[in-house]
C-alpha cells in the first residue's frame, strides 16, 4: 500500500487510457480552435483567487488558490549578513562597474552593486516529495535563476531603478548585504504541474515584500528605522507613474503545444498529452526605447509525459477484434505537427520533438504587446497589496 | 482578459448559499439554508441541546453526545468506559428516533451489488484485473467475469490468462457492475453484459459517488428541497446518486448529435458519442438471433480506437462536461434531470449573455456569473 500511494505521489499524470488521450489530443489539435475540456479559449486561466501579506512574521507573503482546489503560500524572510568578498564577488564587482552604482553617487566605481545570486535562498515544500527530490530542486532552481538574472536598466529619466535588479537591491553596502530566504509550501497535492502556481504566488509575495527604511548612511554598520510603516518595498511601487517602467518579479508560465496549437495554463489531463512541455520565464522590459512590454529571461523544456503512455492498438490489429466487420478506417494519416504517420482514433505516444514555428508561435503568444504575459502581470498587479 | 484574480472568499457559507444569497429571486428554500448554515455554525460552539440534534457539525472525536438513553450509529463509536458517543468522522449528527448517526461530509464510494459504477485498470494480475472505483479498496475483475470476444461461453484457459492485456490494459475505463460485495468492504465486477465493456469516445470525469452508505441519497433534490433534506446538511456535497436510470442518450444542440452520458454510482462519469453500431444491433434485435447479435456489439467492447468525432460533438460534450462540474460545485445532486437541465440552462445562459459579451473568448467557460445563472435554472426547474 505505501509503495502504491508513493508512486502514485510521485506520478504526476494520471493513467489514462488510450481511447481519452486520442479524443482529448483531437480535441486540443483541431485547427486553429482547439476544444480544452472545460471549455476554455486557448489562452484562458482558470480564475483563481489572490491575497498579500497573509503572516504576520514574514517581510511578505501571498496565498494563491487555483480553481482545481491547489493552494500555495509563500513567505519572503530578510536578514542582515555581513558580506564575505571572496574572488566570486569580486569578479561581479568588476562586471558591475559598467553599469554604475546606485548609493553612493560621485562616480566611486569600486561600489557594490552588482551583488550575488546566492543572496536569494529558495525553498520549496511538495507534499509527497522530499525536499532533496528532484522536482523541488528543479523547480526552486529554475525560479531563482529568472529571479536574480532580471536586471534592471536605467529609465527614460535617467535615474538608477534598480540597478543590478534584485541582486543590486540586496546590497546595503560595501560590507553588510540582505539575505532573502523565499519559502514555497504548496499546501495541497500536487494536481497539475505546479510551476505556474508556485511562481505567480512567488511573484505578488515579493511585490508585497517590505525591507525596514535604512537609517544609516554609506559604510557606516546599518542601522534600520523601527517604524514599520516607513518601511520600503523591496519592489519600488510609484503611484501613478505608468507601471510599465518599474522594475518586476519575473512570473514563470507553463505553456504546452498539441498540435499547432498553443495552450495556457494547462490542466493535468491537457499536459498528459502535450507534444511540447515550455516554462517561459518573462518580466516586464523597462529599457526605453524597447518595443515589445516583455522580456523574455528563459526558457525551459519540461519533459512531456505524453511520452511515457500506452500505445493504442488500432482496430486492425486487435487480436479481440478479428471477427470484426472489415476495418476500412485504418488508414495512416501524416501528422502535420509531428510528420509521424497515425491512424485516427489511434493514441500514439509522443516520441518527442516539437517544430521550430511552434516554439515561436508559444513565445510570440507570451510576449506580444497586449499578450499572455501582460496580462498575467497586470491582473498580478491589480492584487491589492495592503 | 486571460486571467481572472478573485479576492478569496470567506469560506465559511457552502457554494451552494454563496449562489444563492446573491440572488433576491431565488426560492424560499434557499433562503432558508442560508440563516440554517448560519445556526449551525453558532451552535458548534454552544452546549449541545438535544432538542436540535440535526443542526450540530462534529469532528472526528468530538463527543456527540453522553446521555446512555442514545444509541449508537454508523460514524461514531463507543467505549467500554463511558457512556459518550463519540463521531468518527466529520459531519452532521443525524437522529433517527433513538438513534445517533454522524453523516459525513465527504467520504468515498461504498459499493453494494448491483451498482453500475465505471471503473479505471490500476492492475494486471494472473487471473484478475484490480479497478479503482473510488471505494476505499479497489474493486477486482476476475477473468470469468468478462464476456469473451465473439460472445463465446467457454472456460478460460491458461491462454486466456496469456493474453489478459489485450482485453483490458492499465488505464483503460470499464464500465461494469457490483457482483459481489466482500466482509472487507472491497467489491467484485461483472462485464458479462452487452453494455458493459471498455469505454472509449468521449471524456471521463470524476465527482463525488454515493458515500457514506447512501445517507445522502435521503438528501432528496441535493440541498434544494430544504424541507424534505435533514437540517444543517443542506448544504449536501451533491454528486451522483442511485437512481433509475444510470446511463441514457442525450441529443444535442448545435449539431453535436447523440451523446451517450455514464453516471457511474460512485461518481466517475463518462461521456461519449453515441455508438452507433450499438443502435443499429438493438434496432434490428428482431430479426438477428441472440448469438448473432452479441457478436455484432461485442466485436467493439475491446477496442481502443476511437472513431471519428466531429467537432461539434466534441464541443458540446465538453458543454455537457462543464453543467456536471457546476451541478457538484453546487452542491446539487447528479442525475438524468439534473444532468439534462443544467446542459439546457447552460444553452440558454448562452443565449442571455451572448449579447452583452461581444468578446468571443472563453465563451464556452462555465463559471462565476453563468454557473449561478444554471443552478438557478434548474433549480426552478425541478
Amino acid at each position: 500500500m505505501s509503495s502504491q500511494r508513493q508512486a502514485s505521489s510521485a506520478a504526476q499524470i494520471p493513467h489514462l487510457s488510450p481511447a481519452e488521450l486520442s479524443y482529448l489530443y483531437t480535441s486540443l489539435s483541431l485547427p486553429n480552435s482547439p476544444i480544452r475540456p472545460d471549455g476554455r479559449s486557448p489562452t484562458q486561466f482558470r480564475p483563481l483567487s489572490a491575497e498579500t501579506n497573509i503572516l504576520p512574521g514574514t517581510n511578505g507573503s501571498a496565498r494563491i488558490g487555483f480553481a482545481d482546489g491547489t493552494q500555495a503560500i509563500v513567505g519572503v524572510k530578510a536578514e542582515v549578513e555581513k558580506t564575505v568578498l571572496v574572488s566570486d564577488t569580486l569578479d561581479v564587482q568588476h562586471e558591475a562597474q559598467g553599469t554604475g552604482n546606485g548609493e553612493g553617487g560621485e562616480g566611486s566605481s569600486s561600489a557594490v552593486t552588482g551583488g550575488h545570486g546566492s543572496w536569494v535562498q529558495m525553498s520549496i515544500e511538495i507534499p509527497g516529495f522530499r525536499d532533496d527530490d528532484a522536482l523541488p530542486v528543479f523547480l526552486s532552481e529554475m525560479m531563482r535563476e529568472s529571479l536574480v538574472g532580471s536586471v534592471g536598466v536605467k529609465d527614460k529619466s535617467g535615474e538608477e531603478n534598480m540597478a543590478g535588479g534584485l541582486k543590486g537591491r540586496l546590497v546595503i553596502n560595501k560590507r553588510w548585504h540582505w539575505r532573502l530566504y523565499i519559502d514555497v509550501l504548496l499546501l495541497s497535492q500536487p494536481l497539475s504541474y505546479p510551476l505556474p502556481l508556485l511562481s505567480l504566488t512567488t511573484h505578488l509575495a515579493l511585490l508585497s515584500t517590505k525591507l525596514p527604511k535604512l537609517k544609516s548612511k554609506g559604510e557606516e554598520d546599518p542601522f534600520f528605522d523601527d517604524d514599520w510603516a516607513v518601511a520600503e518595498y523591496i519592489y519600488p511601487r510609484v503611484l501613478g507613474v505608468s507601471n510599465t517602467l518599474q522594475v518586476r518579479p519575473p512570473v514563470t508560465l507553463l505553456v504546452i503545444s498539441v498540435g499547432e496549437n498553443v495552450i495556457f495554463d494547462p490542466t493535468r489531463e491537457e499536459i498528459a498529452v502535450a507534444d511540447a512541455v515550455l516554462a517561459i520565464s518573462v518580466t516586464r522590459d523597462n529599457e526605453a526605447g524597447s518595443l515589445q512590454p516583455l522580456k523574455l529571461l528563459s526558457i525551459r523544456t519540461i519533459d512531456p509525459p505524453s511520452r511515457l503512455t500506452q500505445p493504442g492498438i488500432p482496430n486492425s490489429e486487435n487480436v479481440n477484434m478479428l471477427g470484426a466487420p472489415a476495418p476500412n478506417e485504418n488508414v495512416a494519416v501524416l501528422n502535420p505537427a509531428t510528420g509521424e504517420e497515425e491512424v485516427p482514433g489511434v493514441w500514439r505516444p509522443r516520441r518527442g520533438g516539437v517544430k521550430r514555428s511552434v516554439i515561436a508561435g508559444m513565445v510570440k503568444t507570451v510576449l506580444k504587446k497586449g499578450g499572455v504575459g501582460e496580462e498575467v502581470l497586470a491582473g498580478l498587479e491589480g492584487v491589492e497589496v495592503s | 482578459m486571460a486571467i481572472t484574480i478573485l479576492p478569496p472568499v470567506v469560506e465559511d457559507l457552502g457554494p451552494y448559499q454563496n449562489a444563492s444569497d446573491s440572488d433576491e429571486d431565488m426560492s424560499d428554500n434557499s433562503d432558508s439554508d442560508v440563516e440554517m448554515g448560519g445556526v449551525s455554525l453558532q451552535k458548534k460552539r454552544s452546549h449541545f441541546d438535544s432538542t436540535k440534534l440535526g443542526a450540530k457539525f462534529v469532528t472526528p472525536g468530538e463527543v456527540v453526545h453522553d446521555d446512555p438513553q442514545w444509541m449508537r450509529g454508523h460514524g461514531t463509536y463507543t467505549t467500554p468506559l463511558s457512556t459518550s458517543i463519540i463521531a468518527t468522522v466529520a459531519g452532521n449528527v443525524v437522529q433517527t428516533n433513538k438513534l445517533l448517526s454522524v453523516q459525513p461530509l465527504r467520504a468515498r464510494y461504498t459499493p453494494e451489488i448491483g451498482d453500475l459504477v465505471v471503473g479505471r485498470i490500476v492492475e494486471v494480475q494472473s487471473r484478475r484485473w484490480k479497478v479503482d472505483i473510488a471505494a476505499p479498496l479497489l474493486a477486482q475483475l476476475p477473468l470469468s467475469a468478462i464476456n469473451l470476444p465473439g460472445g463465446i461461453l467457454r472456460r478460460r484457459t491458461s491462454a486466456d490468462e496469456l493474453q489478459i492485456r489485450t482485453f483490458f490494459n492499465e488505464g483503460d475505463l470499464v464500465i461494469a457492475e457490483v457482483q459481489s460485495v466482500h466482509q472487507d468492504g472491497s467489491a467484485s465486477l461483472h462485464t458479462r453484459s452487452l453494455k458493459y465493456g471498455k469505454l472509449r469516445n468521449g471524456v471521463f470525469l470524476a465527482v463525488t459517488g454515493t458515500g457514506g452508505g447512501g445517507a445522502r441519497s435521503n438528501l432528496s433534490k441535493g440541498g434544494v428541497d430544504s424541507s424534505l433534506a435533514v437540517p444543517g446538511s443542506a448544504s449536501g456535497t451533491g454528486g451522483v446518486v442511485r437512481s433509475r436510470r444510470q446511463v441514457w442518450t442525450l441529443s444535442t444542440a448545435h449539431g453535436g448529435g447523440e451523446v451517450d452520458v455514464v453516471l457511474g454510482v460512485n461518481g466517475y462519469i463518462h461521456i461519449s458519442k453515441h455508438a452507433d453500431g450499438e443502435a443499429a444491433a438493438s434496432s434490428t434485435t428482431e430479426n438477428v438471433s441472440i448469438n448473432r447479435m452479441e457478436e455484432l456489439v461485442s466485436s467493439s467492447i475491446y477496442s481502443s480506437q476511437n472513431d471519428e468525432i466531429h467537432p461539434q460533438t466534441r464541443r458540446e460534450i465538453a458543454r455537457l462536461t462543464q453543467s456536471i462540474q457546476v451541478l457538484v460545485q453546487s452542491g446539487v445532486r447528479v442525475d438524468e434531470d439534473t444532468v439534462t437541465g443544467a446542459y439546457n440552462a447552460s444553452l440558454q445562459v448562452d443565449l442571455e449573455v451572448g449579447d452583452d459579451e461581444d468578446e468571443d473568448e472563453g465563451r464556452e467557460y462555465l463559471e462565476g456569473m453563468k454557473a449561478r445563472r444554471i443552478i438557478e435554472l434548474v433549480v426552478k426547474g425541478n
